[in-house]
This record gives structure tokens, C-alpha cells and sequence, in this order.
């Protein structure tokens, strides 16, 4: 019961972490190299923010979505933008993304240095909880509130709302769009945001569950994001979540039975199976040819 | 002076060497992130397996590792390769991702291979050796760059659909690719490892894998000389900040970061778009005709079908999409020396039936016999090779190719293999590719883009793509040409020269199945028409009987009654809705292309004008 809860804890901020990757690149078909990054630099400030500015640890959530959200415009406006329209745009943007990603890295270490970082002491609360027999602390709790939160509300965005609309119409055919009048721009630039907001937020999050923020940390949950969403399937938002509580619990039962060192066989073994058998991955739909 | 730099200077070349693991199937549109899971099982197996310098030498030992590890490299590129070919792109990669990270992670975990305290391996590598070994791969690449399986790598990345239809087996020539990859991030591990001293698994993690790429990428993946120029550039970078004095830390990789960006952002294509690149110019052409008979015969000449021989045989053909019928019951007889024009109004299934005609498309039911091939099961590139050469309704060319390339992967299934003969400078293999080279040109001429040959196909107007088009299926020497609305965007001069063109192949022998929608130039070109409409053939016969035929009339103009539900100009099949109640002799009733293409219907005086 308490690896199953575990399982369920970790997954969803690797959730969270591969809705944002699985976002840009269901709308706009580019895979961001720059998001592990944008993870470990919002870990960082939010330590910061508790640290420095005194925050409370939740209080620093917001501030933290919004600093994604920025880094998200920087990154379009930097590393895709200049891109558009140019034949090997695909594997451009993900050099220029990873160039960011390494900028942004460099940046972290000029300002917090090369070393571990955590939160001061006594910012968690020291509330537990019991669910049927296992420890639970109220941090935790909260990990998985704001996952559920995050993910709900932008799958009602999506649905829903004239933005998510435009985002899809996009999506699906990112000409036609434009000349139904939907700003093509705007909207890229919003889905950056977003997913980079998701990935700040998930950054912290997973700082608050292990209480470290490292250098490279992005890079260690970068290939588990690319793992979820294909196993989960490429741009769909419940596959990533699904995706994400499957590696989460994978790991932990992995851990639990098999032994520590062998745990990313299992993740990455379920991938490449997953692969084979059902290649646009648990909910993906496979992309009609056109003849 | 050498010495100083000796490390620098091997780690260019090995970092160029990794890097062409990622250009060997770059080239071929693959994005693959495994090669490091190749060195790694490479570095480890030859590292444990070759015999020590001591007892044979330093060279032969690290010869037999090169051997031991590139066989290794392959032989996991097969493996992994043949169940994965069918991925594309980003999933390719994620695929490939995964293989190489599971690898590592059981290298971790084995006895033999040291686990994280990784494996000693003696220093034998010099700089010397390192720049050989360097030189033999680039080599291999410049001599495949110009060869027809170079090029047919190159069509498979620029559009792999048009080039299944130009006759290349896409399955095996990315295949081939990976293969090729493998082996060659099997002799990047294999150096690696006797250069460091000691190699540890995750000295081949992601991290590497993605310095791998991002090498291949800067430095150019459509040039030979990219690897090595993104390996400089990527190993250069640290040292001359150093030199320069700029201090550890944070800013070496913020400006490594920065430089990355401004060259991706900056050069398209890469480092090598630096290097001015020789456009290949077909060899003077015309001027030197004394070869042109000798080299003709040259490439493989295919015998045509004898006039009235059945090409085509279609008996019950149907396609269905999700209950949408879009083809239902077609019977076709298309015979040797048969001009053969598909008419009818848009969504009637033209596209479709010639799709399963040209083996893109498989049947829903029904039987189809092409050129002896029974179409259905049989994949596209051996329709292709049985004859069957066709274009697209919507350009589907090789776009960073030049015209004159477009055309040579066309003559892929006539010309012969030369890349094997290119590495050893065999006299033979210049031949072949000069008798290719001339047969392009000519091709090209006799569409009329002779003097466009050296220019991009992106960079061509639309309808000298669409010419292109036909002269890339023209170099396959097709005894079936299949045209997908060949005339489209053309003026009416431009269409009376292709019905020209198309009416002058006819007279070489082939026979030409067309899809066109100026009703004016099928009439006049054609010795026989079909009339398609809702999937089903609701006519057939001479240009002067359809031209006649009432329901055909109907079919394209509607009649009076179902005027205003009817198929007008909503979906495009006629262009002057009020004019349209029976009007045979409608003057000027236009079909939808291109007004200034305008075929009216009252054109029956052109008969057929040869007859098979």
C-alpha cells in the first residue's frame, strides 16, 4: 500500500512534467528539449523564494507557474520562432532547444553554484497522515492535489474554452487556422507558456517530495518524460497522465521486487515494448498517410 | 607543436567519428538516439574479447578490436533495426532511446563490464590512428554521396512515399542505413575505449547520445564534410575559451550554448552551409552527341508491352473508407499503346483508382493484374519495378534535390548500383554514372527544363514542378506512365505541348493512363476516355463518343432539375452553374482548373490521332 501510494506520488509529477512536453508537441508537432531545463531552473527559484523571500512553500507555487510561464515565452520567442518555415525545422528546433537548455543550466550554476540544494529547515508541515495503513505526509497530499488541479484545468481549457479551441484547430492544421482567423502566433506562444508553467510547477513539486534540487535533474526526468508520453501516446493529455502514473508505479514495484539498479530496464523495456506492439502509444491516434 | 594538441586534435576525430553514426541515418531522414547503446556494447565486448597489445601487438590488437566492435555495432543495429525500421521520426528516436538506455543500465549491472567502476582498457589509439580511421568513414561517405544509393537515401528523407514509387526499396535502404550506423558508432566505442584507459557504461548515456546528434546536426547532415566540421566546432569551442582565458564554470557552457544557438539559428543546413557546394550540371548535354548513342544503350532498356497486349486488367476494384465508397466495381482493360484519359468531377474516385492501379493503395476487394503484377499485396516499389512509373496530383518531388537529381533517383530502377564501385574508383562506375547523368538530362529536355536542371526543385515554379514530376517517372523508362492532373496550373499553350509530349510517348511505346480535369486537352489527346463518377465507370469509348454522350453531359453539367442540389460549384465541377441545363454546346462552358485553360465540350472534331 505505501509503494502503491508512492507509485502514485511520484507519477503524477511525472505526470504533470510530460503533460507540458506532450503538449507543445501534440499542438504544435516540436519536441522542447528546453522543458528538463525550465524543471530544474523553477526547483531552484523556489527554493529561493522559500529560502529568501520568505514565502510559504505553497505560497510559492503561483509564483513559481508564472516563472515557467515566462520562461516559456523566452524559449519560444529564442529557440522556435526563428525557425518557422524552414524545411529541417524538426531537427532544428531541437538543437536549438537543447543550446537553451544549456544556457539555462549555465545561468542556474553562475547563480546557485554547482551544489545540492533544499529547503530550510521546518518548511514542511509536519502533518501526517493514515490511509489504510500507510504514512502519508501532508506535502505529499498536496503533490497530488495540485498534479490532479493542474491537469483538470488544463484539460477544461482545452475542451472548453475559445483559447484551447484555437489551440486544437492549430493543431490539426495550423494553415487552415490562420486563415479561419485564428491567431497561429499567439496561440504558439500561449502553448509554450503553458507547458513551461506545467514544468516549473512540476519542478518545485518534485524539489518538495525528495527536498533536492540539483544541476542535473532535468536531464534524469527528461528521458522519463519522453517515456511517458509515448507510452502514453504522443500529444494526448490523459495518455501523459496515464503514461505517468504507469512509469510511477512501475519504478517503485520495480525498486520494491527487483532491486534499485535495474529499475530503469523496467521503464525503459515497457517503452520499447510499447513501442513495437502499439507504436502511437496507449491513447495516441495513428496519423493517417496521406496519399 | 603536435603534441601540445595531440588530445585535442584525437578528440575532434573521434567526436567526428560518433557524429557520422548520426549522419550515416540522418541522410536518410531517420532521427536515431541509439548509437550510443552500439558503442557502448562495441567498447565492452571488443575490450574484453581482443587479444591483448602485449601478445600480438599494439596495431593488430586494435585492429581486431575495430573488427570485433564495428561487427558488434552492426550486428545491434540489426536487431534493434529490424523491428523498428517502421517508426518514424521522434518515435524513432524515442525507440532507439530506450534500446540504448536499457543497454547501459544492464552494462551497469554485469560482472564483466565493471559496473559503474567500468573496465581498463590499455592506451593504443594515437592521434595518427584516430585522423585514419577518421578519414576511411568520411571517405566511405563521399564516395556514397554521389552514388545511386546515396541518392536513392536522399529521396528516402526528402519524400519516402514518391520514392517507394520511383522503384527503392525504402525497407532495406533504411535498413541499410542504420546498419551502417551502427558499425560506425561500434568503431567510435571501440577508439574511445583504447584512448581513454577507462570506459564506464554511462561514459555512453543520453548525454553523449544527444552531443552525438548535436554534432552531426551543426556541422550540416546533407554533406559529407558535416561531421567533421561539427566536431570541430564542438570540441574547439571549450579549448579556445580556455585559451582566451575565459574562466571555468558557468560561462564556458553558457557561450558553448549561445554559439549552438546562433548556429542553428543562423545557418540552415549547418556548418557545411559554409562550404560552397558544387552544382552538378548535366555533362553539357547536347554538345557532345558522339557519346550520347554509345551511353544510351547503356542503361537497362526495358521492353514495352506490343500494342493491344493487355497492361492493365481490373475486374470488380473497390475501395471503401469507412463505408464511403469511393471506388465500387471498376472494369478496365487498358492495353499496350492505349492513351488512356480519367475524367470525371471531383470525389469521383480518379485518385483512388489510380492509386490502387500504381500499388499505393490495396484494394478493398476486387482483383487487379499490372503489367503481370497482381496489385494488392505486392508493395509499391515492385509495382514500380514491373514498369508502372507515375506522378502526384500534388507535386510530391525531392525539394532539396536540384531538378537533375530528382530526375537520376527517377532512373534508379534502369541505371546500375555504383556505390561499392565509386569506394574503389573503378572506370566502370564513372561510366554508369555518366550514362545515368546523360539520361537525366535528356529526360529533363524533353519535358523542357534543360536549362533548370542545376536548380533546386523547391525553387521551381509550379508548373515546372509539375514537368519535373514527369520527367523524374519518365527516367524510370515506364511501360505505364500514370499522370495525376498533369495540366494543372499550366496555361493553354504550356497544355498543348504536354498533350504533345504525352501523344509523342504514346509513339515510343508507352502506354499512359491520365488524370486531368481540362476536358478540352483529354479529348484531343486520348484514343480512348473513361468517365468516372461516384466511384463507378458510367462511360467509355472514343473522345468523339464521350464528347457525345448524354449522361457523361449530365455527370459534369447537371441537369435542370437537380440544378440547385446538384454538384455545381460547391464542390468545384463546374464552374458556371446558371449556364449549365443541357448545354451541349454551351459555348465556353468552362471546366474548374484554370480558366485560361479552358476546354469546352464542343470539341469532338479532334479525333484520336493514334490509334493503338
Amino acid at each position: 500500500m505505501q509503494q502503491l501510494l508512492n507509485g502514485i506520488f511520484i507519477g503524477s509529477i511525472y505526470a504533470l512534467f510530460a503533460i507540458g512536453f506532450t503538449l507543445v508537441f501534440g499542438i504544435l508537432d516540436r519536441l522542447n528539449l528546453a522543458h528538463p531545463a525550465v524543471f530544474a531552473a523553477s526547483a531552484f527559484v523556489g527554493i529561493e523564494l522559500v529560502e529568501r523571500g520568505g514565502l510559504s512553500l505553497w505560497a510559492a507555487l503561483p509564483v513559481v507557474f508564472v516563472f515557467g510561464a515566462v520562461l516559456g515565452l523566452v524559449i519560444e520567442r529564442l529557440a522556435f520562432r526563428p525557425l518557422k518555415g524552414r524545411a529541417d525545422a524538426h531537427f532544428a528546433g531541437l538543437i536549438s532547444s537543447i543550446a537553451l537548455a544549456g544556457m539555462l543550466i549555465a545561468l542556474l550554476q553562475w547563480r546557485y553554484g554547482p551544489d545540492t540544494r533544499r529547503f530550510p529547515a521546518g518548511s514542511f508541515p509536519e502533518t501526517r497522515f493514515e490511509v489504510a495503513g500507510a504514512q502519508v505526509t501532508l506535502a505529499q497530499v498536496v503533490i497530488l492535489a495540485v498534479s490532479l488541479a493542474l491537469m483538470v484545468g488544463l484539460t477544461y481549457m482545452v475542451t472548453r474554452t475559445r483559447l484551447g479551441r484555437g489551440m486544437r484547430a492549430v493543431a490539426e492544421n495550423p494553415t487552415a487556422a490562420r486563415v479561419l482567423g485564428v491567431d497561429v502566433d499567439r496561440i504558439t506562444a500561449v502553448t509554450f507558456a503553458i507547458s513551461s508553467a506545467l514544468g516549473a510547477v512540476a519542478g518545485v513539486l518534485f524539489a518538495i517530495n525528495v527536498n533536492t534540487a540539483q544541476l542535473g535533474m532535468g536531464s534524469a526526468i527528461e528521458l522519463k518524460g519522453l517515456a511517458v508520453i509515448i507510452v502514453g501516446g504522443m500529444g494526448s493529455l490523459p495518455g501523459a497522465l496515464i503514461g505517468g502514473l504507469v512509469l510511477g508505479l512501475a519504478e517503485v514495484f520495480a525498486v520494491q521486487y527487483i532491486g534499485s539498479s535495474w529499475r530503469d530496464v523496467i521503464a525503459f523495456g515497457l517503452l520499447f515494448l510499447i513501442l513495437l506492439v502499439r507504436p502511437q502509444g496507449l491513447l495516441g491516434a495513428r496519423k493517417v498517410r496521406e496519399v | 607543436m603536435l603534441a601540445e594538441y595531440a588530445t585535442t586534435l584525437t578528440f575532434i576525430a573521434l567526436g567526428a567519428i560518433f557524429a557520422y553514426s548520426f549522419y550515416a541515418v540522418l541522410i536518410a531522414g531517420q532521427l536515431s538516439l541509439g548509437q550510443a547503446g552500439f558503442a557502448a556494447m562495441a567498447a565492452f565486448s571488443a575490450a574484453t574479447l581482443a587479444p591483448s597489445g602485449d601478445d600480438v601487438g599494439d596495431v593488430p590488437a586494435l585492429l581486431t578490436a575495430v573488427v570485433i566492435g564495428m561487427a558488434v555495432g552492426a550486428l545491434g543495429a540489426v536487431v534493434l533495426g529490424l523491428p523498428t525500421m517502421h517508426l518514424r521520426g521522434v518515435f524513432l528516436a524515442i525507440a532507439t532511446l530506450g534500446f540504448a538506455e536499457a543497454v547501459r543500465v544492464v552494462l551497469l549491472n554485469l560482472e564483466w563490464t565493471g559496473g559503474a567502476q567500468g573496465l581498463a582498457v590499455p592506451r593504443i589509439l594515437t592521434v595518427g590512428m584516430a585522423w585514419t580511421a577518421l578519414a576511411v568513414v568520411a571517405y566511405w561517405f563521399w564516395r556514397m554521396g554521389r552514388s545511386r544509393y546515396g541518392r536513392a537515401l536522399e529521396a528516402i528523407r526528402e519524400d519516402e512515399l514518391a520514392a517507394r514509387s520511383m522503384g527503392i526499396d525504402v525497407g532495406r535502404h533504411r535498413l541499410a542505413a542504420f546498419v551502417t550506423s551502427g558499425a560506425v558508432a561500434g568503431l567510435y566505442g571501440v577508439l574511445f575505449a583504447y584512448y581513454v584507459r577507462l570506459i564506464a557504461p554511462n561514459d555512453f548515456d543520453f548525454t553523449a547520445a544527444v552531443d552525438g546528434l548535436v554534432t552531426a546536426v551543426v556541422g550540416g547532415s546533407t554533406m559529407f564534410l558535416g561531421p567533421v566540421l561539427g566536431s570541430g566546432f564542438q570540441t574547439m569551442v571549450p579549448e579556445i575559451q580556455r585559451a582566451v582565458g575565459v574562466e571555468a564554470g558557468w560561462i564556458r557552457p553558457f557561450l558553448a550554448g549561445l554559439l549552438l544557438l546562433v548556429v542553428i539559428l543562423f545557418l540552415p543546413g549547418g556548418l557545411t552551409s559554409l562550404v560552397p557546394r558544387r552544382t552538378r550540371v548535366p555533362s553539357s548535354g547536347d554538345g557532345d552527341g558522339g557519346g550520347d548513342g554509345a551511353t544510351a544503350t547503356r542503361l537497362a532498356a526495358r521492353r514495352h508491352p506490343a500494342a493491344g497486349e493487355t497492361v492493365v486488367s481490373l475486374t470488380g476494384l473497390a475501395k471503401e473508407y469507412g463505408g464511403v465508397h469511393a471506388v465500387r466495381g471498376v472494369d478496365l482493360e487498358v492495353r499496350g499503346g492505349e492513351v488512356v484519359g480519367l475524367i470525371g468531377p471531383n470525389g469521383a474516385g480518379k485518385t483512388t483508382l489510380v492509386n490502387m492501379i500504381s500499388g499505393l493503395v490495396p484494394p478493398s476487394s476486387g482483383s487487379a493484374t499490372v503489367l503481370g503484377t497482381t496489385i494488392g499485396r505486392t508493395p509499391v516499389h515492385q509495382v514500380a519495378a514491373a514498369g508502372v512509373s507515375r506522378t502526384f496530383q500534388h507535386s510530391k518531388l525531392f525539394n532539396r534535390l536540384s531538378a537533375l537529381e530528382n530526375v537520376l533517383v527517377g532512373a534508379h530502377l534502369v541505371s546500375r548500383p555504383t556505390f561499392l564501385r565509386r569506394l574503389l574508383w573503378l572506370p566502370s562506375a564513372r561510366r554508369d554514372e555518366q550514362a545515368a547523368l546523360e539520361h537525366a538530362a535528356r529526360c529533363l529536355r524533353r519535358v523542357g527544363l534543360g536549362d533548370l536542371a542545376g536548380n533546386r526543385a523547391s525553387s521551381l515554379s509550379y508548373g515546372d514542378q509539375r514537368r519535373l514530376e514527369i520527367a523524374r517517372a519518365l527516367a524510370a523508362e515506364p511501360s505505364l506512365l500514370i499522370l495525376d492532373e498533369p495540366a494543372a496550373g499550366m496555361n493553354h499553350v504550356e497544355a498543348g505541348r504536354l498533350s504533345e509530349l504525352i501523344r509523342s510517348l504514346a509513339r515510343d511505346g508507352l502506354t499512359i493512363l491520365f488524370i486531368e480535369h481540362n476536358v478540352g486537352m483529354v479529348l484531343e489527346t486520348c484514343t480512348r476516355v473513361v468517365v468516372l463518377d461516384f466511384g463507378e465507370v458510367i462511360a467509355s469509348g472514343t473522345p468523339a463518343e464521350i464528347a457525345a454522350n448524354p449522361v457523361v453531359i449530365e455527370a459534369y453539367l447537371g441537369t435542370a432539375d437537380d440544378e440547385p442540389s446538384g454538384r455545381s460549384v460547391a464542390d468545384g465541377t463546374l464552374a458556371d452553374p446558371t449556364g449549365g441545363s443541357g448545354a451541349v454546346a454551351a459555348p465556353g462552358a468552362v471546366t474548374n482548373v484554370d480558366p485560361s485553360a479552358a476546354g469546352t465540350l464542343d470539341l469532338p472534331d479532334t479525333t484520336p490521332r493514334n490509334a493503338p
